[in-house]
């Protein structure tokens, strides 16, 4: 990973001003259920697990928790605008810029499937699939930036979200071999237990302030 | 064949381990389960439910897989760890009661520790942070890890035994299957060799397993031993592999078919009609369970060659090692219900039947018709449809093989990824049948083991 020369030492950058957010719009109240991600978001070293327990403590549900289910499902759902904000604002490894000011995670790339627009069980599983776009073909550190967004959303979704990252196609020389590689839960895994690659990750979060 | 079974979850093993959970390996005859997660085994008993033991302080990594050795004389237990920190483990328990002769013993000591242990234990959840010390203090005389195994280069992701307990084998993201023999001159004499290290995948080898001994395994040892071994790989191919004769383990089939890494396999466990060779189960990134069965042709001619040589000796010539190369097909897909990568499958040796589990969080059972009754089994099916499940036999094109679903359960860990599944004897006062009963475990990334009554 340490290189004498950047991959792409002329990157296009945008302006934050420019990317897209929810700024005009009614920001929507963050409350119950998803209040409890916040932790997550702003603290480092916590796993997902451990905050997600006390949802599964009480599992399998009795009729107290079909109640809280039904709580959760009044909620605002989860949209492409949310996954933006929680990810374009991870750092590039090795520009000085964030992932959104570089355009390699771009909000139309986003897809949640079911869309957050259709009334879904609450117990229903979603698949949040990212499209990353490297500064440039042959960009080395895609691994790592695809492994970033994997590990941010992972971390702040709630369980029952599925992470798929790929390449976006024809953005990458190596498509297929990168994204199988994200795709692969238990190389994920030994990856994040790997010291090295993790001081790398937790500093390109180092900005994600939300 | 019942056309249709329910699922139902009995009480989840007591503490779950709170944290990602990967496997849970039954005994292959006693009452225990060991469950790896972290750096660590949680060995679980089967008749109470809670912990029995833990295995702490041998790895630095994630401890991903565990293999109980088969065969050992009463009272003793052998574990083999397989850890991201690229190494195997060898873990050894003793029965405090060594002078008993008795086989049940080790069951017996099992169920009175675990009682005298479970209220110490709860004391200490509540207690939270010294937790972890006092757990060592308790444990730490009955577990003694007594060797490391080193070579891999990465993470190991599976460890098997062959039958005999002579043979270990282990994989690895190195991409190599490495054969370890046991060379010890009595059991707890623990003296490893390696006799083959097989690099033939192009990518991670993420399972190994020894084909069981059963009568059509043996039948069909005739150039080395009888010991079979599979592996599974990031590759999306299975290779199959056997002793020469010479003492060298080459690969003779490689089995294509999947669409995306293979995450597993699993030999049939129960002998079949007529001694064929056991067919063996891979399950797969790409969503489906494939079951392979060897294509035994040539039968006359090596029953002829047999009766000139001994099978068993050295002597045999170089010519006869083509005849190693062996004809795998793909015989069935099952059918589809999985919509994300199948991380685990289990084939019941008793029943027949095959479970599976996965990203999605479902757990589906599948059962086999025998193929001479292939059309009786259409009708059935369709008869069967009307009234059973809405989730079991609706899917199913009768036309496509004999195996349909049997049943469903959606959300088995809640919103959680499951990351395996296997059958298991019962041994809990819920069951009549201590010992025959089947359950299914299964272990997801929420910590907890869940056991399921088949019904």
């Amino acid at each position: 990973m340490q290189k004498s020369e950047l991959d792409n030492a002329n990157p296009t950058i945008r302006d934050v001003s420019q990317l897209p957010s929810r700024r005009g719009k009614q920001a929507p109240v963050r409350r119950g259920p998803e209040s409890k991600y916040d932790d997550l978001i702003f603290g480092k070293k916590q796993s997902s697990l451990g905050t997600f327990r006390r949802n599964v403590s009480s599992w399998p549900s009795d009729d107290e928790d079909e109640e809280d289910y039904a709580d959760g499902f009044t909620q605002e759902p989860i949209d492409e605008q949310e996954i933006y904000d929680l990810i374009s604002t991870i750092s590039d490894p090795e520009h000085p810029h964030t992932l959104g000011q570089l355009s390699v995670i771009n909000l139309a790339d986003i897809h949640i499937t079911p869309s957050p627009a259709t009334r879904t069980a609450p117990d229903a599983l979603h698949t949040v699939l990212v499209e990353i776009t490297p500064t440039i073909t042959h960009c080395s550190l895609a691994t790592v930036i695809g492994l970033a967004v994997r590990v941010r959303l992972e971390r702040a979704l709630p369980p029952s979200y599925r992470v798929d990252i790929k390449m976006k196609e024809g953005s990458h020389a190596q498509d297929d071999q990168v994204n199988k590689q994200l795709a692969d839960k238990e190389r994920v895994a030994a990856a994040l237990e790997n010291d090295t690659l993790k001081g790398v990750i937790d500093k390109m979060f180092t900005t994600c302030t939300r | 064949m019942a056309s249709s079974i329910t699922l139902t979850p009995l009480q989840p093993f007591k503490p779950a381990v709170y944290s990602r959970a990967w496997a849970s390996v039954p005994h292959p005859t006693l009452p225990l389960l060991a469950t790896t997660h972290a750096k660590e085994v949680t060995i679980y008993s089967l008749t109470t439910l809670t912990k029995h033991s833990a295995l702490t302080g041998g790895h630095s990594r994630s401890v991903r897989c565990a293999a109980w050795k088969p065969g050992l004389p009463s009272g003793k237990l052998c574990l083999v760890t397989g850890s991201f920190d690229a190494t195997a483990g060898l873990w050894r328990f003793e029965s405090e009661a060594k002078d008993s002769a008795e086989g049940e013993q080790l069951e017996v000591d099992v169920t009175t520790s675990s009682q005298t242990k479970t209220p110490s234990q709860q004391a200490k959840i509540r207690s939270g942070d010294d937790d972890d010390q006092s757990e060592k203090s308790d444990t730490e005389d009955d577990w003694e890890f007594t060797l490391v195994l080193e070579g891999h280069e990465n993470e190991i992701k599976s460890v098997s035994f062959a039958p005999s307990g002579q043979y270990l084998a282990t994989c690895s993201r190195d991409k190599t299957v490495w054969i370890w023999e046991d060379v010890g001159g009595s059991e707890g004499d623990d003296e490893w060799e390696t006799v083959a290290v097989l690099s033939e995948h192009d990518g991670d080898v993420k399972a190994v397993a020894w084909a069981p001994d059963v009568p059509g395994r043996n039948k069909r040892a005739k150039h080395g031993g009888a010991d079979v071994l599979a592996s599974a790989s990031y590759d999306n191919t299975v290779r199959i592999w056997r002793e020469d004769g010479d003492g060298e383990w080459v690969c003779v089939a490689v089995l294509e078919g999947h669409e995306g890494t293979v995450w597993g396999l699993q030999w049939e466990g129960r002998a079949r009609d007529g001694e064929g060779f056991p067919r063996l189960m891979t399950f797969s990134a790409d969503a489906t369970v494939r079951i392979w069965s060897l294509v035994e042709e040539e039968e006359v001619e090596e029953e002829g060659a047999k009766e000139g040589a001994n099978p068993w000796s050295g002597g045999i010539p170089n010519t006869m090692r083509r005849g190693l190369r062996e004809d795998w097909t793909c015989t069935a897909v099952l059918p589809a219900v999985h919509t994300r990568d199948i991380y685990s499958a289990s084939w019941s040796g008793a029943s027949g039947m095959i479970a599976s589990t996965g990203s999605d969080g479902v757990i589906a059972v599948y059962g086999e018709g025998a193929s001479s009754e292939a059309a009786e089994e259409k009708e059935d099916v369709a008869m069967a449809s009307p009234g059973a499940e809405p989730t079991t036999a609706a899917d199913v094109k009768p036309a496509s093989n004999t195996w349909r679903i049997l049943g469903t359960v959606a959300n088995g860990h809640g919103p959680y990824e499951i990351n395996h599944v296997t059958w298991c004897k019962r041994f809990d006062p819920g069951t009549e049948r201590k010992g025959i009963e089947e359950m299914l475990v299964t272990t997801g990334d929420d910590g907890t083991v869940r056991p399921w009554q088949i019904t």
